[in-house]
């Protein structure tokens, strides 16, 4: 059974790209604009993993983050953020609140198969 | 005697004010050429007020064109990443079938050698033989068409991933798009200061706060690994520090 990866990004493309990269990988990708469509679809599939923007509309990456983290049901879901904030504060507050890795963008999509790997395989 | 001191009083007064008139008389052109200037002025001021708010009612047309820029890049980009995705399923598929081929073409040639093996005692097959031998060339054929298809499949990687300058881009002009409100709310606030009359009469085209977009003005393009090797040592470094307080729970 293929596993599930729920990408939160604002930007179609940057949703696209990804889908892309994963998808070759034999993962199911499910897409979501905002913070708040990814808690909503959250719930919908068995979601392995999450890779998600911080500069969303509605609700951010960082809300997200502690809405997964402060649920039993997401909490152990691991977390990848994909953002183009590079500063060492955001950085380090992404990690704090619980994710598990931070990558930057503009992205190698070998990168994120690798970070995704490491999580699923 | 008081009424002689009376009238010096008065012709005393009379030349002070006869000096003032003379004074008076010079000042006169002075203040001529102010209020010629101010004349000059403020139709010029005039001008300057209208051209400011009519540069005002300009921005939210430029705002507009930026932020159709930015649909029609993200929509042509996914268009692209959906092609390029078309590409890379084909090639796999056609890699597939090649590697079939190449197989294929691995036992026929083990075949071939059995074959030639007891063909070697028939007289006149060896120049046949050796005719097939050099018609044969479809492994290294094949090999060639493998190095095509992998330079294809990089060729595409490398193209959807210069894609993701759109990403970048789209925040680079939102952030100048937020750069242009600022600056039409402060002009809007200057003409409303320089002519409110003026301005009643040209009203202030309202924008709609930008269609919540975010953005990161600071967003760069760039290959370079510097920032992505920066974020992976703080989270190193956040990794070990949460192993640390594992241990220290443990003594606790």
């Amino acid at each position: 059974m293929k596993k599930i990866i729920l990408v939160a990004d604002d930007s179609p493309s940057i949703r696209k790209f990804v889908s892309f990269a994963l998808a070759m990988k034999g993962f199911e990708i499910i897409s979501a604009a905002d913070g708040m469509e990814a808690l909503e679809k959250l719930p919908d599939k068995q979601i392995s993993l999450v890779i998600t923007d911080l500069n969303m509309p509605n609700l951010d990456g960082f809300e997200l983050i502690k809405s997964m983290r402060s649920n039993d049901q997401f909490k152990d879901i691991p977390i990848i953020i994909l953002s183009s904030l590079a500063g060492s504060d955001e950085i380090q507050k992404g990690m704090e609140i619980g994710a598990n890795s931070y990558l930057i963008k503009p992205f190698d999509p070998k990168r994120i198969v690798y970070e995704v790997s490491k999580y699923l395989n | 005697m008081k009424q002689v001191s009376n009238m010096s009083d008065l012709f005393e007064r009379l030349n002070d004010l006869k000096v003032v008139f003379r004074y008076g008389q010079k000042l006169i052109p002075i203040i001529q050429s102010i209020i010629d200037f101010m004349k000059e002025t403020v139709p010029l001021l005039e001008d300057i007020n209208t051209s400011i708010a009519d540069s005002t009612n300009k921005i939210p047309k430029a705002k507009d064109q930026i932020t159709n820029v930015t649909s029609a890049t993200e929509l042509a980009t996914t268009e692209i990443l959906d092609i390029a995705d078309s590409i890379s399923i084909d090639l796999d598929k056609i890699e597939k079938e090649l590697k079939l081929l190449q197989e294929n073409e691995t036992k026929k040639k083990e075949l071939w050698v059995k074959i030639k093996d007891l063909l070697k005692d028939n007289d006149g097959s060896g120049q046949l033989v050796e005719e097939y031998e050099q018609l044969d060339n479809s492994i290294a054929v094949m090999a060639n068409f493998q190095k095509v298809f992998d330079k294809i499949k990089n060729d595409v990687y490398n193209i959807t991933l210069s894609l993701q300058v759109q990403d970048i881009t789209s925040q680079q002009l939102a952030a100048v798009n937020h750069l242009i409100e600022s600056v039409r709310q402060r002009l809007s606030s200057l003409v409303m200061h320089l002519d409110e009359t003026e301005l009643s009469n040209m009203e202030l085209v309202k924008i709609d706060s930008p269609d919540n977009s975010t953005f990161n003005p600071e967003a760069v393009y760039t290959k370079s690994q510097e920032k992505q090797d920066m974020a992976d040592s703080l989270v190193n470094s956040n990794s070990s520090k949460a192993s640390q307080d594992e241990i220290d729970k443990l003594f606790s």
